[in-house]
């Protein structure tokens, strides 16, 4: 069981905001934390690893007192047992992958090193540096790296928005996987729906410094409880006139689909909304691929 | 998206399906939805809901008669017609609530259609869907 | 080449090699403390830092004199040990640390500044100390870095003149490096003496950083696979 009361006064585009959150994780879960860039996500994350302090509250993680600022506990970042995967990954440039990953392991447990290794499908190039890394594999490595230490909290900073399409659907199926695998209890920072969607079991959403809504991803997004059984979530990337209606294009996953709307209901949609597509479960087709 | 607003009369369902009947002040109309009272806690008798139906699921038919297995058939009188070049919005009326049907303009003007006719707007259960209020 | 010249020559690039490895050892502390702290006398700590690079040489002697030489109250204390800092080989180290400073600072805080800061966090994170991170991280990571100190320094501390000769005087064997060397030799019309000197100057500091700089180079190469 992880507690998080953090209070602090952040400045976020020269306007003074305070950051108030009071939550708890239960162990082995996977929360989202969503919320506007600049919202203090990061900020959060910070906290929990002991890189930042926060003004008031406490961090309590499986009844040990991390951060206390009324009986002026602060443990540091050494000793708070953190996985952190950075947004830019932060790899060392100047060790192999082998390395990297073994920086983290307090005793060199050369059996768990091969199973992250494996896991991560990591094992070929483990003796590679980073800057010849791809993407993709740069971000194996991270999240390796961060498991290895055996973390009592996994903090995924966005750790896949820099990443193209394929890469991160075969990355989100891997965090699933290590989150189940060794048993973690993960906060992810995200902004990508599906991401929300396929890995967490709840999702807190920040707006101006506070939680203003958290629950199952399908309870907190999809606003009203709609009967469609077909249902998806997307965003707005054109809206087109023709004839008496308009055309709208959504992006969906990895698909373009377009949709059939008045020109009414236009009027309230803009390129870059994020919509719900409903359908209900007798219209749409069945075609099997051959 | 036609959205109207009424309250459940009455629900009949199978293992997964439900017949809902919902009344909008004076007017039935039918939903057909993948969902058992077990499943959706809105499906109660005398909870309010959102009726949704696409416009472009609404027919429109114009001195009918015979039987039909279309199970919403709601008399209404048009108010507006805006013609495109293919395909054409017409505005209906019926009691206090607002029908938008999207047809073939070829069919309005088959149909002859024009402001204050009296009309049946025609939807199928399963195009209406409902949504909790 | 008589003895005198090889002496001469030696005495430089002790002074140069002695000064530049305590640069190293007092300019990486302080070079990380200047790039990683915040505090509000910062700007008067990096000015002090900065003064050799625009002050006239003679001026720094003229203080180093005054502050530092036999007269003075450290000069005085330092006696005791039977340590002197002026005409000594000893003052020239001194006064060649301060002189130099900036060129081994300067390089290494903007190396620490260019370290991505999640690196350090990261780092931190995996449970290593500030000083493992600093060792195990951030360090193999300037080398660039380290080497323009190192050779900055280096080059720096070899064509002093100004401050040598204030501090130093110019005692054979002691204090006479080949800078001042040079000046005397064409001062008496020796032409060909001071010749000598430039010459041999000139082809082992060209030498020296031609080393260093395809050393890097391999440096770099080899990180990069």
């Amino acid at each position: 069981m992880i507690e998080l009361n953090l209070k602090k006064l952040l400045n976020i585009e020269n306007k003074d905001q305070t950051l108030d959150i009071d939550i708890k994780i239960k162990t082995r879960e996977f929360i989202t934390l969503f919320g506007k860039s600049g919202a203090g996500k990061t900020t959060i994350l910070k906290m929990i690893a002991g890189l930042v302090q926060p003004d008031e509250g406490f961090i309590k993680v499986n009844g040990q007192l991390w951060f206390d600022k009324e009986k002026n506990i602060n443990l540091p970042p050494q000793k708070r047992k953190v996985g952190f995967v950075f947004q830019d990954y932060a790899l060392f440039p100047n060790m192999t992958v082998e390395q990297n990953i073994k920086f983290g392991m307090e005793k060199e447990d050369k059996n768990f090193l091969k199973e992250l290794l494996e896991i991560t499908e990591l094992y070929d190039i483990k003796d590679r540096k980073p800057v010849t890394l791809s993407g993709g594999q740069r971000q194996r490595v991270a999240l390796a790296r961060a498991v290895a230490r055996k973390p009592d909290i996994l903090l995924l900073d966005e750790p896949l928005s820099a990443l193209d399409f394929e890469i991160r659907q075969k990355l989100q199926e891997k965090l699933k996987e290590i989150h189940n695998r060794f048993d973690l209890t993960t906060v992810l920072v995200s902004h990508d729906f599906s991401e929300i969607f396929k890995l967490s079991n709840r999702v807190f959403v920040l707006e101006n410094g506070k939680i203003t809504r958290s629950g199952k991803p399908e309870d907190v997004f999809v606003q009203e409880r709609l009967s469609g059984k077909v249902k998806f979530s997307g965003e707005i990337l054109g809206i087109k006139k023709d004839d008496v209606v308009c055309i709208v294009s959504v992006l969906i996953g990895g698909n373009i689909i377009k949709v059939i709307a008045t020109q009414e209901e236009a009027k309230s949609l803009s390129v870059g909304d994020k919509v719900v597509i409903a359908s209900k479960a007798f219209n749409p087709f069945i075609l099997k691929i051959d | 998206m036609n959205k109207l607003k009424g309250y459940i009369k009455n629900i009949n369902s199978s293992q997964n399906l439900s017949i809902v009947e919902i009344d909008l002040n004076g007017i039935d109309i039918c939903s057909i939805v993948v969902e058992t009272p077990e499943t959706a806690s809105y499906l109660k008798t005398g909870n309010q809901v959102f009726v949704l139906f696409k416009e472009t699921e609404v027919s429109i038919g114009k001195n009918v008669q015979g039987l039909i297995s279309l199970r919403n058939q709601i008399p209404c009188k048009v108010t507006k017609i805006e013609k495109g070049k293919i395909l054409s919005k017409i505005d209906l009326e019926c009691k206090e609530h607002r029908i938008v049907s999207i047809i073939t303009t070829s069919s309005v003007e088959r149909l002859n259609l024009s402001i204050g006719d009296e009309v049946t707007a025609f939807i199928k259960s399963n195009e209406v869907s409902l949504m909790e209020i | 080449m008589d003895n005198d010249f090889l002496t001469t020559l030696l005495l430089t690039f002790k002074l140069a090699f002695i000064t530049t490895f305590i640069l190293l050892l007092i300019g990486i502390p302080l070079a990380y403390f200047l790039a990683y702290s915040r505090f509000r006398f910062k700007p008067f700590i990096e000015t002090i830092v900065s003064m050799p690079l625009v002050l006239p040489p003679t001026v720094l002697g003229f203080y180093f004199l005054v502050f530092l030489g036999t007269e003075s109250m450290i000069g005085k204390f330092l006696e005791q040990f039977g340590i002197k800092l002026v005409f000594t080989f000893e003052g020239l180290v001194v006064g060649s640390v301060l002189y130099s400073l900036p060129f081994m600072v300067h390089p290494l805080q903007s190396g620490f500044q260019s370290v991505p800061k999640s690196l350090i966090e990261a780092s931190y994170t995996l449970g290593k100390s500030k000083l493992e991170t600093l060792m195990k991280v951030i360090l193999p990571n300037i080398k660039p870095s380290i080497l323009t100190g190192i050779v900055l320094a280096f080059a720096h501390t070899i064509g002093e003149f100004g401050v040598v000769l204030m501090i130093g005087g110019s005692i054979p064997g002691e204090t006479r490096v080949a800078s001042i060397a040079i000046y005397e030799e064409v001062e008496a019309l020796n032409y060909d003496k001071a010749g000598d000197y430039a010459l041999i100057l000139l082809i082992i500091t060209f030498l020296i950083l031609l080393v260093v700089y395809t050393v890097n180079k391999k440096i770099l190469k080899i990180e990069d696979l």
